[in-house]
């Protein structure tokens, strides 16, 4: 195994730095599991988010993998400021925004806008697409002047790939691939300087989804924006992302680049999770190793002592149960939750043959 | 259904290579095991293409409710309602347009003429007083139209706005709503109608509308409380509030629009129920006393004597279902018309 | 590579029995008349099955892969959807002229199917146990005792930890991976000879996606049955299915041995797909997409379905459309230009 290069993922992963973007620290979010309907009984929690920290550059992708129930949708909705977190404070150019309200939210929400995962329920079905690309404006009337606005819709549109003509359209009349597109013209109509993409092409057929990718990431280039980028699909979060968070039962057990992440995988977790990845070419398929997880994931209302994973993992000891390992460097060049974190490749990463 | 045939590759005018344009088949990855996969796709592209026909390209920015007031002109059976209900208004308001003889009027019924059958110079016979019948049933429109669009336009508006609120925000105020319209429907409508009726000293059209609007408002409230929380947790209102919409934004502009469907056809069918039901209520003595004039009351007074006059009943029965249908049309129109998928 | 990882295991290769087809889907075309028109959701598709074997059925969404599964599991909506063609053998026999009663005999007992949606495929009132046991007594008129101890059985079988515990539990008390468990447990309770599994992983996470195809592979092992495997997701297809058809607009444009196609596609459409998905195992560059989206089903255009959005595309293939033939032997493509492309 390669030695890792320490400071090079030193610089790469850039410790809560200060000229951040974005900043997140100690976000939680707890559900309260409630019984009886008139006197209602708060029975439990459901910890969907315990304590998740990470920053954002301008310009940059962060991917968020992990798989369902894993908190990654609830931290978007803290980011979006559509639910409220039980504890922990969210940064914004280094001013603190977690608690604002009103005037203030709403001038904080021009910078960060979102991209849904189901572009079926993400769009108003009795609104057309003109008046959905174009109601962000009527909300901040100061980014566009009334008398702009229809050539502007028009324009950007035709930047997400529509044709400019369909702004009297209604969405149902789209696909889905179309329909995301939408929805990134609406995203960008406020010009943020940060897109949280909720899933955004998991519910794309696969010839749809490598168009809507790289719409994203021309989109990126020209207009300066730094991704939030979710999903569970590791083969994308891969392609786009420039670093890496992997989550499990609401906390972040591995970040780093995307090369920490994918070649030099030190949480047993993230190792299962490449590893379960189908790799296509059957020559690639041959070399992969193979770690089946056992059993479920735990439920988030209980989640298990010490290290979350410590009951599907095969590095478990004493030690897993009683003392939840702390994300920080472990001498792999990236910080891991694991206190037997070791870097292992799981898969072998070819360059990407060049496109014509 | 049209010339328009499917866009195939980049259309003109979007970037070349990174489209995918056209309003072809893609729906979401997954077979889904229920339904034929495809067929819903197809559907939707087929109307795509209707759609793009008429207006080709405009400079006129659509919304909502013009396109749905462009669709309402296209659709006869709308504009047959609309023609229907326009009489109907008219005859409630001007009854004397209709008719010469005013039923209120002394001197307007003989008795010797009682329960006569329809002939040429009464058209729809005689009532058993022996007042003009067609005359009863013309002047009778005003106080039925009045109770059936003051009642269901009451108790709709009010069950809207508080099933909103309720809906919306939840909490206690919910709960509230919650345990008062439990209340209201545990009452039957005739023994709460009763206990209403009998807090006034005198019982005429306005008591009724309000005793009849205490008892509805439950019932829209629920409907149009349950569709606004299953529009609330959708992706765009979400969408809405991230791009920083006030939550009296969010109501009116995309949760109304969507939830407000069942409401609009419980709405169109209660009218029927309501002048039914004032026609019960006159017909037990507790509504409408008898020197009013209402196909309530008209009916209720025919139904004892469907053997020997048969047309006491019919008239005003026959005026009371096509006001129904009228109204019933109207709503199935008007959903339509807000719901782009049908066009 | 220094250190492994004791739960390491080597990526299982199903074996293959090969032998006579099993079932033989011959020529089939279904089409859905709709109030917009005729929708030619499968347009003469033919394929077999031998015991044993695991076909895959690769295509998008409204390519018509799940249509052709449910018609012959006779689970068509019909109206709308007819078949308008071809045969469905199972054991050479016809099972679309057979009376309603010899089918129902064998879908369910010898054919079955999994589905993608489990939650929604198992009635919430009942217990899972009721419901496995439910096929022994349906087709095996088994008392309720033994029907129950049949369904614990099964529950191992598909790995459900603490069968005798869950047996009484209710669906809503599962996973998801152990719903779609449960589904299978269903689905193989009579020992089917032929199992249908319509993108049985893709509502799953990666994790237990794995598990799940493990499950598969190793039920096929043991009975040896045959298993058809439908689904838009290239890389399972990969690590399962031995042989691959791929669908395109309600035909069959490629088919052939998995690894074959895979190292070499002979269709301008696989080989887009290909190029277009990102891989776990690749670094970043532009992805390289399918330019368009595929063909309205309701207006089909007289040449290849997939010329519009074909880089190779020429006249001739705007003009004719290209019948599915053998390229090289075991190797079939519906491309002009199949022996270019898979020379390129």
């Amino acid at each position: 195994m390669p030695d890792a290069d320490l400071s090079a993922a030193a610089v790469a992963h850039a410790p809560l730095r200060e000229d951040a973007l974005l900043r997140v620290e100690g976000l939680v979010k707890h559900f309260p599991l409630t019984q009886g309907i008139v006197f209602k009984k708060t029975v439990g929690q459901v910890r969907a988010v315990d304590g998740v920290s990470f920053t954002l550059a301008s310009g940059e992708t962060l991917g968020l993998v992990g798989e369902s129930g894993c908190g990654k949708s609830t931290v978007s909705k803290l980011l979006m400021a559509l639910e409220k977190p039980t504890a922990g404070r969210v940064f914004y150019k280094g001013q603190d925004v977690t608690d604002l309200k009103g005037k203030d939210l709403r001038r904080l929400r021009r910078n960060i806008q979102i991209i849904f995962q189901d572009p079926y329920s993400s769009l108003n079905p009795r609104m057309t697409v003109g008046d959905i690309v174009s109601e962000p404006w009527d909300i901040h009337a100061d980014v566009v002047a009334p008398k702009d606005r229809n050539r502007r819709t028009r324009e950007l549109l035709e930047r997400v790939g529509l044709n400019p003509d369909f702004v009297n359209r209604y969405p149902h009349q789209f696909s889905g691939g179309q329909r995301q597109r939408i929805g990134i013209a609406r995203a960008l109509a406020l010009q943020p300087e940060i897109i949280i993409c909720d899933e955004p092409v998991s519910a794309l057929d696969v010839s749809v989804q490598a168009q809507v990718v790289n719409l994203l990431e021309e989109l990126q280039d020209e207009f300066g924006l730094a991704y939030i980028f979710i999903a569970h699909d590791l083969s994308v979060v891969r392609h786009i992302s420039d670093r890496v968070a992997v989550m499990y039962l609401g906390a972040v057990v591995e970040v780093g680049t995307e090369d920490d992440i994918y070649e030099k995988t030190a949480h047993p977790y993230t190792q299962a999770l490449l590893s379960a990845v189908p790799v296509l070419d059957p020559r690639a398929r041959q070399l992969k190793q193979r770690i089946m997880l056992t059993g479920d994931v735990p439920s988030p209302a209980n989640p298990p002592s010490g290290c979350r994973f410590r009951t599907r993992c095969w590095k478990a000891q004493d030690i897993c149960v009683t003392e939840p390992p702390e994300l920080v460097e472990r001498g792999q060049g990236h910080p891991v939750a694991c206190h037997f974190a070791e870097s292992v490749q799981i898969v072998t990463s070819t360059e990407a043959t060049p496109v014509d | 259904m049209s010339e328009r045939t499917p866009e195939k590759g980049p259309v003109g005018g979007t970037p070349a290579g990174s489209t995918d344009s056209g309003l072809l088949l893609d729906g979401q990855s997954g077979g889904e095991p229920g339904g034929p996969t495809g067929t819903g796709d197809v559907v939707a592209h087929a109307m795509a293409s209707g759609h793009g026909d008429d207006g080709s390209v405009d400079a006129r920015q659509a919304s909502l409710w013009s396109d749905a007031w462009r669709q309402l002109r296209r659709n006869k059976l709308f504009l047959i309602a609309a023609f229907l209900l326009l009489v109907l208004s008219v005859m409630a308001m001007f009854p004397g347009l209709f008719s010469s003889i005013n039923p209120s009027d002394r001197g307007a019924c003989q008795l010797s003429s009682s329960k006569l059958g329809p002939r040429s110079d009464a058209w729809f016979g005689n009532d058993i007083q022996g007042c003009d019948h067609y005359a009863n049933v013309i002047y009778g429109a005003r106080v039925s139209m009045i109770i059936g669009l003051v009642v269901v336009g009451g108790s709709t508006i009010i069950g809207i706005v508080l099933g909103a609120l309720a809906g919306f925000f939840g909490g206690w105020f919910d709960t509230l709503m919650a345990r008062i319209t439990d209340i209201v429907f545990g009452l039957p409508l005739l023994l709460g109608a009763i206990l209403i009726l009998g807090v006034f000293p005198e019982r005429g059209l306005p008591q009724v509308c309000l005793a009849l609007i205490v008892l509805g408002w439950p019932t829209t409230l629920r409907l149009f409380r349950a569709s606004v929380i299953a529009v609330k947790d959708t992706d765009y209102v979400a969408a809405a509030r991230a791009m920083g919409a006030t939550n009296g934004r969010i109501i009116v502009r995309h949760i109304l629009p969507n939830a407000i469907a069942p409401v609009l056809v419980y709405a169109t069918i209660a009218v029927g129920g309501i002048i039914a039901a004032e026609a019960t209520l006159s017909f037990l003595g507790i509504g409408l006393q008898l020197p009013a004039v209402s196909w309530g009351l008209q009916i209720g007074s025919g139904q004892r004597l469907i053997r020997t006059a048969p047309h006491i009943i019919f008239f005003p029965s026959a005026f009371l279902s096509v006001t129904v249908l009228s109204f019933i049309l109207l709503g199935d129109a008007l959903r339509d018309a807000l719901d782009p998928k049908t066009r | 590579m220094t250190s492994t990882v004791p739960q390491a295991v080597p990526a299982p290769k199903p074996t293959v029995t090969g032998g006579a087809p099993l079932l033989e889907v011959d020529d089939l075309s279904v089409e859905f008349r709709t109030d917009y028109g005729v929708v030619k959701a499968v347009n003469g598709i033919s394929y077999t099955l031998a015991a044993g074997e695991t076909l895959a059925i690769l295509g998008e969404s409204g390519c018509g892969k799940s249509v052709s599964a449910q018609t012959i599991m006779g689970i068509l909506d019909s109206p709308p959807g007819f078949v308008t063609h071809g045969e469905i053998r199972f054991r050479g026999e016809d099972l679309l002229k057979m009376s309603a009663k010899q089918q129902r005999d064998i879908r369910g007992e010898e054919i079955s199917i999994v589905f993608q949606d489990a939650l929604s495929s198992l009635n919430p009132v009942f217990t899972v146990g009721a419901q496995i046991g439910e096929m022994f007594r349906r087709h095996r008129g088994a008392s309720r005792k033994d029907a129950k101890a049949s369904a614990i059985e099964l529950m191992d079988k598909v790995r459900i930890p603490s069968a005798k515990e869950r047996v009484n539990d209710y669906p809503h008390q599962f996973s998801g991976g152990m719903r779609q468990r449960v589904m299978i447990a269903m689905a193989i309770a009579l020992d089917p000879a032929v199992l249908i599994a319509d993108e049985p992983t893709t509502a799953l996470d990666v994790t237990v996606q794995a598990q799940i195809m493990d499950l598969l592979a190793e039920l096929q092992r043991e009975t040896g049955m045959g298993l058809i495997l439908i689904t838009h997701d290239l890389g399972v297809v990969g690590e399962i299915a031995d042989r691959i058809a791929v669908m395109y607009a309600g035909r069959i444009v490629e088919t052939g041995a998995t690894d074959a196609v895979f190292t070499a596609p002979a269709m301008p459409y696989t080989e887009g797909l290909m190029a277009s998905i990102a891989r776990v195992d690749q670094k970043g560059q532009r992805l390289n997409p399918i330019v368009g989206a595929p063909p309205n089903l309701a207006m089909l255009p007289p040449g290849c379905e997939f010329a519009p959005r074909c880089p190779r595309a020429t006249d001739l293939c705007v003009a004719e459309r290209p019948p599915l033939r053998e390229i090289v032997p075991g190797r079939r493509s519906a491309c002009h230009y199949a022996e270019e492309v898979l020379g390129a």
